[in-house]
Parts: C-alpha cells; sequence; structure tokens
C-alpha cells in the first residue's frame, strides 16, 4: 500500500480530467438526486414537480451529449474503464431521446396517473438506469461492463414491477428478475473465468488479447458463452429470449416500449464493442463471430415465425422485436469498425417505430380497451389518426418504402452484400436469405392489423372513453419522421 | 497446500449447486438462493484469480462489486416476490402461469 502513496497525486489527477467527459452523466445523477428530493417535498404543492426535473434532467444531457460530439476521442477514460469516441456519444444522445419519449408517454398513461404511488419514484428509477445505459456505450472493461448491464436490469425490474395492479403485471416482473439474475450470475462466472486467464478486465487491452489466444480454444469458447448469457439477456437473442414475450405483454405498456428500445441501443453498441475489440484473425473474434451469426439467424426466423400466431398486439409487437434484434446483429456483423453510420441508423428509425407503436397500441387500447389485433374491428372509422399512423409505422416495421424502414434495411442489406463479396464469407449469404425471407414473413402478421382496422367491421359499437390527445400528436410526429427519413435519409446519416 | 485448483474446485461445485436450484423450480425463494450461490461461484473464482494479480487487484475490486450488486438484485426480487404472493398466494413459479403462448 505504502508503496502506491506517491502516486496517488497522478492518479487523482487522471481522474479529474477525465470528469468533463462524463458531464452528462454527471447530470444525470445531480437529476436523480432531484428528482428524489421534488417526489419527497414538491410534488405535495405542484403535481408536476419531479416530471419538469426528471424532462429537463434529459434534456440537457442529451444537449451535453451533443456538445461533446467535437471533443476528441479518449481512449483510457478513468484508467481504461470507458473509451469516449463518437458511437458511446451517439449511442447516448439517442438513450437520451428515448427516455424523453418514455417519460412524455408515461405523462399520458392512464394506469400510471391513476396509480397512488404516483411517478416520481419510477422517474428517479429512470435516470440510474439512463446512466448504466450510457456506460454500457461506452465500457471497455469487464467490471464496468457488468455493472452498467446491472444498472440497468435492476432498474428495469423495478420498472416492470412498478403499479403491480394485476396478477399478470407481478407475474412478469418475477419473471424478469428471475431470469435476469440468472443470466447475469452466469455472466459473472464467465468473467471470473475470463479474468482469469487473461489476468487483465480490460477487454481492449493487449494483455486480454494476448491471454485469450494463449488459452485452451475450448476454454475460451465456454467462458465467452457464459459472458454472452448475459449480453443475450438484454438482447433478448435466442437462446435467451424466453423472458421477452412474457414481460412485454405483462409490463405496464410505457414500460415496455421503454425496454424494447433503450436497452436494445446500448447492448447492441456494446456488442460491437467487443466484437471489434479483438483482432479479425483471433481464434475468439472468429468464435464470437460464429456465436453472433448463428444466433442472428434463429433470432430472425423465430422471433418473425412464433408473431405470426400471436393475438395481443403487445405479445405480437415482442416477438416482432426479437425478429428485429436478429436484424440488428445481422448490422453488427456486416459493419467494419469505424463504419457504424449504418447501424445507429438502424437503431435509431428502430427505436422511432417501436415507440410509435407502442404509444398508438396503448392510446387505443385508453380508448377503446382492445388489447386483441380481432379487437381492432372497424376502428380504423372511429380513430382514424391513430390508425393511419399505426399503419405507417407497421409498413417502416416491415421495412417497405417510402418509409425509413426501408431504408434501414436497404443499408444493412446492402452492407451484408458488400462484405461477402469482399470475404467471401458463406455465413453473410445465408444471412440475406433469411433477412429477406423473415421480412416477406413479418408481412403476414403486420397486415393483420389494418385488415382488422380498415377492411373489416364490427357490429357492436364501442364505447369509446376519453384520453388525454397529446400523445396521438406525439405518434403522429414520429409517424411524419419515419416517412421524412425515409424520403430524405442523408439528414440523419449525414450527422453520423 | 491449498493451490488454484482447489479454489476452482470448491466455485465449480457451488455454480452447479446453484444451477440444480435453479432449473428444479420448486419454489421461487429456492431459486433466488440458487442465483446467490452461483454469483458466490463467481465470486470465489475472482479472489482466487486475484491473488496472481498483484498490481490492480481487479478481481478483489469486481467482487466487492459483485457482492453488492447481488444484494441490490436480491431485494428488488424480494419485493417483488412478495408482490406476486398477494395475488397468486403462492411463489412456486409452475402455479404462477397466466402469461404463456
Amino acid at each position: 500500500m505504502t508503496e502506491l502513496l506517491p502516486h496517488i497525486t497522478d492518479k487523482l489527477d487522471h481522474i479529474l480530467a477525465g470528469l468533463p467527459m462524463l458531464l452528462p452523466e454527471l447530470v444525470l445523477a445531480v437529476a436523480f438526486l432531484a428528482t428524489i428530493a421534488s417526489g419527497l417535498f414538491v410534488d405535495h404543492h405542484w403535481r408536476n414537480g419531479s416530471y419538469v426535473v426528471t424532462t429537463a434532467g434529459i434534456v440537457l444531457t442529451g444537449i451535453y451529449g451533443a456538445l461533446q460530439l467535437a471533443l476528441p476521442t479518449v481512449d483510457d477514460l478513468l484508467f481504461g474503464m470507458a473509451t469516449m469516441d463518437a458511437l458511446g456519444q451517439y449511442v447516448r444522445i439517442l438513450t437520451s431521446a428515448v427516455c424523453l419519449l418514455f417519460v412524455l408517454f408515461v405523462k399520458a398513461n392512464p394506469g400510471f396517473n391513476a396509480h397512488r404511488k404516483k411517478t416520481s419514484d419510477l422517474y428517479s428509477i429512470l435516470l440510474a438506469v439512463h446512466i448504466g445505459l450510457n456506460l454500457m456505450g461506452m465500457a471497455t472493461n469487464w467490471l464496468m461492463v457488468f455493472v452498467a448491464i446491472e444498472m440497468v436490469s435492476i432498474g428495469s425490474y423495478l420498472m416492470v414491477g412498478y403499479l403491480s395492479n394485476e396478477a399478470r403485471q407481478t407475474e412478469a416482473a418475477m419473471k424478469y428478475v428471475l431470469f435476469g439474475s440468472v443470466c447475469s450470475a452466469v455472466m459473472l462466472y464467465g468473467l471470473s473465468f475470463l479474468y482469469g486467464f487473461t489476468g487483465d478486465l480490460d477487454f481492449t487491452s493487449a494483455a486480454h488479447i494476448r491471454g485469450l489466444a494463449g488459452t485452451a480454444p475450448l476454454l475460451t469458447a465456454t467462458a465467452l458463452l457464459f459472458v454472452f448469457t448475459g449480453i443475450g439477456f438484454k438482447l433478448s437473442f435466442v437462446p435467451f429470449h424466453f423472458w421477452t414475450p412474457d414481460v412485454y405483454q405483462g409490463a405496464p405498456t410505457p414500460v415496455t416500449a421503454f425496454l424494447s428500445t433503450a436497452p436494445k441501443i446500448a447492448g447492441i453498441a456494446l456488442l460491437s464493442r467487443i466484437m471489434y475489440a479483438w483482432p479479425a484473425d483471433s481464434a475468439a473474434f472468429q468464435y464470437v463471430q460464429t456465436l453472433v451469426l448463428v444466433s442472428a439467424i434463429a433470432t430472425m426466423l423465430l422471433g418473425n415465425l412464433a408473431a405470426l400466431r400471436q393475438t395481443n398486439v403487445k405479445r405480437m409487437m415482442a416477438y416482432s422485436s426479437i425478429g428485429h434484434t436478429g436484424f440488428l446483429m445481422m448490422a453488427v456483423l456486416a459493419y467494419s469498425s469505424g463504419e457504424y453510420a449504418i447501424l445507429l441508423f438502424y437503431l435509431a428509425v428502430y427505436a422511432l417505430m417501436n415507440m410509435g407503436v407502442f404509444i398508438l397500441a396503448d392510446y387505443i387500447e385508453a380508448r377503446t380497451g382492445a388489447t386483441n389485433v380481432s379487437e381492432y374491428r372497424g376502428l380504423g372509422k372511429t380513430l382514424p389518426t391513430a390508425f393511419v399512423s399505426f399503419v405507417i409505422l407497421l409498413i417502416s416495421l416491415t421495412g417497405l418504402p417510402p418509409t425509413a424502414g426501408f431504408i434501414a434495411k436497404l443499408f444493412v442489406f446492402s452492407a451484408v452484400f458488400s462484405n461477402w463479396q469482399l470475404t467471401g464469407n458463406t455465413g453473410m449469404v445465408l444471412l440475406l436469405i433469411v433477412g429477406a425471407l423473415t421480412t416477406v414473413l413479418s408481412l403476414f402478421y403486420y397486415f393483420k392489423v389494418p385488415l382488422n382496422a380498415f377492411l373489416r367491421t364490427s357490429e357492436d359499437a364501442r364505447e369509446i372513453r376519453p384520453a388525454r390527445t397529446y400523445v396521438v400528436v406525439l405518434a403522429t410526429l414520429i409517424t411524419a419522421a419515419v416517412l421524412l427519413l425515409g424520403i430524405f435519409p442523408g439528414w440523419l446519416v449525414d450527422l453520423f | 497446500m491449498i493451490t488454484l485448483t482447489h479454489f476452482l474446485v470448491v466455485g465449480a461445485c457451488l455454480f452447479s449447486t446453484g444451477l440444480y436450484a435453479v432449473l428444479s423450480r420448486r419454489n421461487a425463494l429456492l431459486v433466488l438462493v440458487g442465483i446467490e450461490l452461483m454469483i458466490n461461484a463467481a465470486i470465489v473464482n475472482l479472489v482466487a484469480f486475484g491473488r496472481y494479480d498483484k498490481s490492480l487487484y481487479g478481481g478483489q475490486v469486481f467482487a466487492l462489486f459483485a457482492i453488492v450488486l447481488a444484494a441490490a438484485a436480491v431485494a428488488v426480487a424480494l419485493a417483488i416476490i412478495l408482490n406476486v404472493y398477494k395475488f397468486y398466494k403462492s411463489v412456486n413459479p409452475e402455479d404462477i402461469s397466466n402469461l404463456k403462448d
């Protein structure tokens, strides 16, 4: 201990020099404390206290994140715990956007507004999860990865179980927490072996790469498989997807929308960071590549096939989001390090589309009580704005022109194709075939919504309840954005 | 003489016991106990490996973080299981199956 004493000043200087890069996270930490305080003292007098604090915190984080884009890349932030490059910074901004949409969505949700616990605790959980998501996007050390994943997971368990108004919500929360904890325990066990093989927790370091190369391939493969259990749970790719349909159906709809977007953005960034940290000719990289390739194919097939026979809208969207995870993994495989514009475009568009669909599904449920696709019969004439937006978003999710979903899929397909031409990897051809096939498949289940809403009529008129209408405006704006990005994709792509 | 192998074997036994408790799924609380055993197996490994990492003590630090996070996750899980019990009057995961395909 005593021999370390002379270095303490240097170490403190290093930490202090890194702090300006973490300004967005510091803002979130302050907002986190402020929402707890305002939930305790302000909300009695002014109902919107913690809502305003949270919104301000998230917007400020987004702005600071955008301002930091101008700063140069820092590789060894906090002694190599994290790296601050453009990918991590864009992930921060995207996460802020999704969190902001979530806050607006919660504000309009009748279930959260009527609840006796109020929403201030939910907002503070959200801010903590936001910090975790940001860290996930820039972690380069296994300890940081683990802490970030656990921060996001524990917050998500609480969000799913927040209302606990009915049996199904508590069931969803229990399944989520048990499955998630098992996955993170398995991941921790795998991490302990990676640490043992290499003696270094920083997965970008030379010692780590050398250690992995020097270990028996079977051992490395087992340890990496264990580690990918934890990441697979966050991304819900096959075979770690079992929790997804149950949790998405049981959770309150705003939480479902959040879970299907924000952790996926950060998780995909983490996945690509881990993959491209290792040299392309190393055994570890090739093993991870095969693992991701096989599970991407399985994920696309299973997600889209299982969605075909769903009747509940949220459950259908859960399987659809599993299918999209497969696509995202395909995008990760296709991009060679440095060209993440395609990946970020897909993530941004996917987040917009999913948020929009869940906002509309929740609005329709609040107005009419319909949760199944068959109950949408004839509603297209009653709620025209909502259903037109809904259909456009579903067209975009399928990947048909003139929407942003089409452009995103086109980018991914062409990237995979050029990767195949460069490397001649047969796996890439398989990805292309399965991707095209599942896109056609997805048309069948997405089409159920317009089929019921516009083409079929219902005999009994439904009672239409009043609900907050500003979410429809929000959803319409999202739809407009999806359409505009479909026609002018350069607006977003040129930013990255 | 207790070597690194001894620690790893203890860890592996703990992990397998935990995994068995999780997979048999009799009771949600026992699943939690199993998860705790699995985490402890990883912690034993980390500390044992950490002995060879004299410069940074990464393993020991990781173990401390893992203990804290495991405690937080268990606290959340217990609260959720309590809520489940309120509705189902049971904590057996097999009785709790409203949500399924």
